[in-house]
């Protein structure tokens, strides 16, 4: 595709380089007014996407597996003989959580997300997940960037570069790591790769300094901090009268105009003064177990709600000790539990709160982990379960999809997807939902034209509404 | 970088109907259907070979969709088999049956040949220079160079340009060649280029991905780079030893540090060693070699080789053979540090920090020794806690109930035992414990009782001699532990003559210990459990600890983190780059393509065949390696290259700008002994580098993109030269060289690898950004902002973006805040209150203020702090652009 069709006039004061990117005033001038155009109509205009590192156990939540109960105790064999990620084999483990039926479409969901199952009607499941790696940082990289290995641009970097923001005052990708630290590979999650660093994914932190930078120490007051910007700006603009037609000075001149109201537009955002209790207590955060996870899913919906583009959340954070992510080596029971309550009723909330304000018809909702889990036990006797690549389940939700759906599956026991479904699809599909051909989004990087799906992926079309 | 979507490139991805086609089939049905494997007899690569068909038939008819059998297989589902296609691929198959199954011409391919511009040896055109074949491109488009810049302009560039800082104010004084001779024979020199390079090689000090292990003996292959380019080591040798110096000269430790080149990208060490899935693990090796393939042909040749790796190069001609053939040169590779210097001189240095261990190792017995006794009080509570939840849920165990293992200090005694507190089941059984490393074993031993922690059960081990033990090994019968149970919370005890038993290790130290949700014990647990000199005393011995650690770390090491030896193992074709389909057996050889004859290698050993390789790069008629190196010099002065794609001069590649130009540069850069300062000196000493960056609205309307240069760029500063800058004004820059790098983001505790970043201040971070410990993926730093790269991927051209977040943490970072300070204190120094305004001007700008200027700035003064003014200054255009 050519970028410039994609990108909003707007937009442009974001990614408006020096020398380098090429994008002049001219540009940006003949753009004026220019809404972003898309490859074909886009079903969803906002991204959020909901990482769920370590690996949830897709046969202890949404894919009931009835069979894997009736061979609980046996061991697996031939074909299906499995090579675990740390090598313990075990034996067949059922489920220790209850499925019940929920919703109009009877979906199957276990007891670990009693409120989020309420939403089910809302879910569009895809239960035919594969994933090219088993070890959690190349599975990691390839959920969140396409490929396995590190330094590509994400997926809120490549929408960024595609879309845009809605809200000059807000960057475009914005993300909301875990309250219990940073997900593991850390930043690369949301890098921007070989896209122009305006794509990266800007964390947006507590109440007080939302944005890295974003206030100055407390030694400068707020007049102090006016009169700066006001000396900066006679100093450039003197400085442009001996480099008339620069457009990238011109361009930087913009960027400080468009950072002081940022200053002013991202503290709002993170005030929740303006939250009724009965929303809060939606998203969980009158609980001590679901207020952080409820805060960022609140944060999102407030950011998707004033134009931003992609928000990026995080369940779960690094790997070390103590383990804060999804990782049930040693004991599924505590640590799915555990991690459940975190996520459970702030992401019902979201997905209930959009849809009463009507944002679910425009926003995109992806929950995802990098693999799912084995059906046996980690370790004979053991109470864990090791990492599975070869089946897991991704859950959409928004605009443009069929609800209440479950899509493909895995085989009896749980184990590998029966047709499987590559991150190159997930992936095409989200960018499709989003307006964007993923053949056709594409950056000169090193000898090649890159995309997010690399040479593959095709659109899940069987989801689509 | 490459402006954005002005040049559409196709590449792997399908850009015309026919071409999408050919896609599809390659990615659902050749993976069987071949050329080479041709299940039933059917090949979908060729149009020829679906016309054929194969066993059953033709697989199309051509205009007929119905009648065709791919068709009817591909909507029944047949095939592919498992993976039925969607929809829209099948009735693009149909549609594209009914149009004739148009097949992609080979001649619709730009694809190269052995004719290729950049595969011919450069030839150097009779007479020119720079200039003479710079204004005769301009002129063929009526344009012409801007007048010369102004003196004070050119040696604010060239400052930059050569050293990456600006020029002091005395500077200025000197005449243009004078500024030149100095800055190429400065220090700095070596370290600002040494940057570019670094960019190019993905240089970085931590593994990268889930376990981003530090890389603390990284630094010598960032120091042999400084070295070498202060050095004007000419360039072919520097190829050389970069790609195999340890074979120049396996005792000599800076040769040896230059193959750090080959293992300084990111390495997936969980996938390489930790994985237990075998092929995973092949996988996880040929992405090592890949890396390896991948860089040498990127940063020497600008060929993407990598892309040849599942299929022939699509472009390129580069088969995939020539690929796999490639991979053989690096097969004695791997990752990780390694011993350099002779055998002696390990041994001298080991003298040397001998005491310093041993100091450290008293030290941590002392603190161990004061700290034990609370320590294990505080965990015996914990654990008769834990007991009591064990009862209710009594699965909750993370141990492997087969075989597990603990390592500790070393400690020399006669009687250990082994006291257990818990199991799974009703009993437990150690088919085996064995204290390592000496190998004492007792077996077959069976905990009869159930133990609990009021009544252990517990093995004792008395030895005939005292023996040192680190580590112990014990294992379950499987069966017994299956239908019985398992030892789940234990420790390991050694008896003290004195002081009785003393904890070793415990179920505790096992990674799964957290789930159960049992805290480590912490700093001020331990430090309430100990009365007051005992605190003070242990706070001196952490204080010490904490220092020689320190010292240890900085002090000279025999290990490099650098091209690692390992036994070669043997290349085949990857079918598809499939790990699991072997092919033909390869040896080594350099690419098909290049006319310059690969050496013979029969029988070479694995070091000889890489040395074999850099000398093939490195031959003067190797039609790459001069033109790739003199494109990259041209392309970080002027902002663009000739060619200005750096690292492909494929057909993917940009075409020269000046293939004239670049060949003269080439040739005459090797007639020149390969020396990097010549070349410099040949486009530095030029009109074409010396003119002004005016702009003129006529030769923009002509040429938007200035590839025939009719100006010198305005260039905004990158990320490191901001930093520096910043704190060359501030007066704080410490110019201290090489060595270990100062850490900006720090390595998280308790098994995590995430990288804090430090809100840190003095003179170590003080030094100049290339000394940076470059973590991959940390949290993120102020030079992010400016497009400072991970280097994750190579970065051979960086982006120079512009934002709101850029500005604001120009603005308000704590860096930047506190060096604006230290700018204001300095002026005040210097100046006095009253020359403040022109002292900063003369600093930062290189000259005086005007009048109106002055006025301006002494307004703010009387309302507002020196050093917010020194702030704004730092935010300036005239500061930031480089003119």
């Amino acid at each position: 595709m050519s970028p410039k069709q994609l990108i909003s006039r707007r937009d442009l004061l974001w990614k408006l380089g020096g020398g380098g990117v090429g994008l002049g005033l001219a540009q940006l001038l003949a753009a004026e007014g220019q809404t972003p155009r898309t490859h074909f109509p886009a079903k969803a205009k906002h991204l959020i996407l909901i990482s769920l590192p370590g690996g949830l156990s897709h046969i202890d939540s949404f894919d009931y597996k009835p069979e894997l109960a009736r061979h609980h105790g046996k061991e697996t064999q031939g074909a299906n003989t499995i090579t675990p990620f740390f090598g313990k084999r075990g034996t067949l483990m059922r489920s220790p959580w209850t499925f019940r039926p929920y919703g109009q479409s009877g979906k199957m969901i276990s007891d670990l997300f009693p409120n989020f199952a309420q939403r089910a009607d809302d879910l569009t499941f895809i239960h035919s997940m594969v994933s090219r790696s088993n070890a959690h940082g190349p599975a990691i990289f390839q959920m969140s960037t396409g490929f396995i290995f590190q330094g590509f641009p994400s997926v809120g970097a490549w929408i960024s570069y595609g879309l845009g923001s809605e809200n000059e005052n807000l960057p475009s990708f914005v993300v909301l790591p875990d309250a219990r630290g940073l997900p593991p590979c850390g930043a690369a999650n949301w890098g921007n790769g070989f896209l122009p660093a305006a794509h990266q994914g800007v964390v947006f932190g507590g109440e007080k300094q939302p944005v890295a930078d974003l206030h100055p120490p407390s030694s400068i007051s707020q007049e102090q901090q006016a009169a700066s910007y006001d000396l900066l700006t006679q100093i450039n603009h003197s400085h442009l009268q001996s480099h008339p037609g620069e457009d990238a000075l011109v361009a930087r001149i913009k960027a400080y105009e468009l950072a002081a109201r940022m200053q002013l537009t991202a503290p709002e955002v993170t005030n929740l003064a303006g939250e009724s209790e009965k929303t809060k207590q939606m998203y969980g955060l009158d609980q001590p177990a679901s207020r952080a996870f409820g805060y960022n899913c609140l944060l999102a919906r407030r950011l998707v709600e004033r134009g931003v583009r992609c928000v990026q959340l995080f369940n779960g954070g690094h790997f070390g000790s103590p383990r804060v992510n999804w990782d049930a080596h040693e004991d599924l029971v505590a640590n799915h539990s555990k991690n459940a309550e975190t996520f459970d009723k702030p992401v019902a909330g979201l997905l209930a709160d959009l849809k009463q304000r009507g944002l679910l018809a425009e926003t995109l909702v992806v929950i995802t982990t990098e693999f799912g889990r084995l059906p046996i036990s980690e370790g004979l006797g053991e109470g864990g379960r090791d990492h599975n690549p070869e089946g897991y389940t991704s859950i959409l939700a928004g605009a443009g999809l069929k609800a209440g759906f479950s899509y493909g599956s895995t085989d009896e026991l749980g184990y590998k997807a029966v047709s499987p479904t590559t991150v190159y699809d997930f992936h095409a599909t989200i960018l499709h939902l989003m307006g964007i051909d993923h053949t056709r989004l594409t950056f000169y990087h090193n000898g090649l034209q890159r995309r997010l799906t690399d040479v593959h992926g095709h659109v899940i079309s069987a989801v689509l509404a | 970088m490459r402006p954005s979507g002005l040049v559409i490139f196709l590449v792997c991805a399908p850009a015309w109907p026919s071409q999408e086609i050919v896609q599809l089939f390659s990615s659902h049905c050749a993976p069987c259907h071949n050329q080479q494997t041709k299940l039933s007899e059917l090949n979908v690569e060729s149009r020829q070979g679906l016309l054929q068909g194969g066993r059953r038939g033709p697989a199309i008819v051509v205009g007929r969709h119905q009648e065709s059998r791919l068709y009817q297989w591909v909507a029944e589902g047949k095939m592919p088999p498992g993976k039925r296609l969607n929809e829209a691929d099948v009735r693009r198959i149909a549609a594209w049956i009914d149009a004739g199954a148009p097949w992609p011409a080979a001649s619709s391919h730009p694809t190269a040949n052995q004719t290729w511009w950049a595969f011919q040896p450069p030839v150097k055109p009779s007479g020119g220079s720079i200039d003479f074949f710079i204004e005769a491109k301009l002129r063929q488009h009526g344009l012409a160079l801007n007048p010369p810049a102004d003196h004070r302009t050119l040696i604010r560039r060239l400052c930059f340009d050569l050293t990456g800082l600006p020029p002091e104010p005395s500077d200025y004084a000197l005449t243009y060649e004078q500024a030149v001779d100095r800055y190429l024979a400065s220090p700095r020199y070596g370290e600002r280029w040494a940057r570019h390079w670094l960019d190019v090689v993905r240089f970085g000090e931590t593994d990268g991905g889930e376990h981003n292990h530090e890389r603390l003996q990284a630094w010598p292959y960032r120091d042999w780079v400084i070295q070498s380019l202060n050095a004007d080591l000419p360039y072919d040798q520097f190829v050389r030893e970069q790609i195999a110096g340890d074979v120049l000269s396996p005792e000599d430790p800076k040769r040896v540090a230059a193959t750090g080149f080959l293992v300084a990208g990111p390495w997936d060490s969980v996938s390489a060693v930790l994985n237990k899935d075998a092929t995973l693990k092949l996988q996880a090796r040929m992405d090592e070699l890949d890396d390896m393939v991948t860089t040498v042909s990127h940063s020497f040749l600008a060929l993407t080789v990598n892309c040849a790796r599942c299929h022939d190069h699509k472009f390129d001609p580069i088969p995939t053979r020539d690929y796999y053939r490639m991979t053989a040169f690096f097969t004695g590779v791997g990752f990780g540090e390694r011993e350099v210097g002779s055998e002696e001189e390990r041994q001298k240095l080991e003298q040397q920090l001998k005491p310093l261990r041993e100091e450290l190792a008293q030290r941590k017995r002392d603190l161990a020794t004061l700290e034990d006794p609370p320590r294990a009080r505080i965990l015996a509570a914990r654990y008769a806690a834990f007991d009591q939840q064990r009862a209710s849920a009594p699965r909750r165990i993370p141990l492997n109930p087969v075989w597990n293992r603990n390592a500790f200090p070393a400690t020399k005694s006669q009687r250990f035992r082994l006291v257990v507190l818990g199991h799974v089941g009703e009993r437990a059984r150690l088919s085996y414990l064995e204290l390592l490393p000496a190998g004492h074993r007792v077996t077959n031993w069976t905990a009869q009782r159930l133990a609990s922690a009021d009544q252990p059960e517990i093995l004792e081990i008395e030895l005939g001699q005292a023996v040192e033990v680190n580590e112990i090994r014990w294992a379950s019968d499987p069966e017994f532990a299956r239908r019985e149970g398992s030892i789940s919370i234990y420790r390991f005890e050694v008896f003290e003559p004195g002081s009785g038993w003393r904890l070793l290790c415990s179920s505790l130290d096992h990674v799964g210990a957290q789930e159960l949700d049992l805290p480590a014990v912490e700093d001020s647990e331990l430090e309430s459990a100990l009365d007051g000199p005992a605190q003070e005393k242990r706070r001196q011995l952490m204080a010490s600890i904490q220092a020689l650690e320190k010292q240890l770390e900085v002090a000279p090491s025999s290990k490099i983190f650098a091209a690692k030896p390992r036994e070669p193992e043997k290349s085949y074709v990857l079918e598809r780059g499939n790990v699991t389909r072997r092919g033909e057996e390869v040896g080594p050889a350099t690419l098909s393509a290049i006319p310059l004859p690969s050496p013979n290698l029969e029988g070479a050993s694995a070091g000889l065949r890489r040395l074999a390789l850099a000398n093939w790069i490195a031959d003067p008629r190797n039609p790459l390696t001069a033109r790739v190196i003199v494109n990259r010099v041209w392309h970080w002065h002027f902002g663009n290259g000739i060619v200005n794609t750096p690292s492909d001069f494929g057909v993917n590649g940009e075409r020269p700008s000046h293939p004239e130009l670049l060949d003269w540069l080439a040739v005459s850069f090797m007639e020149n002994g390969w020396s990097l300062k010549w070349l410099h000196r040949q486009i530095v000493l030029s009109k074409t580098y010396r003119q002004s960056s005016t702009f003129q609205a006529k030769a923009h309307a002509i040429d938007a993109g200035n590839r025939l240069l009719w100006r010198m760029p305005l260039k905004r500063m990158d990320a490191e030269t901001l930093r520096d800058s910043i704190l060359w004004a501030s007066g704080n820059l410490n110019l201290r060289m090489g060595g270990p790098s100062f850490q900006l983001q720090k390595k998280g505790t308790r098994g995590s690898y995430i990288y804090k970043a430090l809100d840190v201040d003095g003179p170590e971070v003080w030094r100049r950004t290339v000394y940076r410990f470059v973590v991959r993926g940390g949290e993120r730093l102020m030079i992010d902002s400016f497009d400072c790269p991970d280097p994750s991927v190579a970065t051979p051209q960086r982006a120079f973006s512009n934002t709101p977040v850029q500005a604001l943490t120009l603005l308000n970072n704590e860096f930047v805040v506190r060096q604006a300070s230290y700018f204001a204190q300095r002026l005040l120094a210097e100046a006095g209150l009253e020359g403040v305004i022109e002292r900063a001007y003369q600093i930062l700008f290189g000259r005086q203020p005007t009048a109106e200027e002055l006025a301006r700035d002494r307004r703010f003064l009387e309302n507002q702090p020196l050093a917010l003014y020194c702030r704004v200054l730092f935010n300036s255009n005239e500061f930031v652009y480089v003119p």
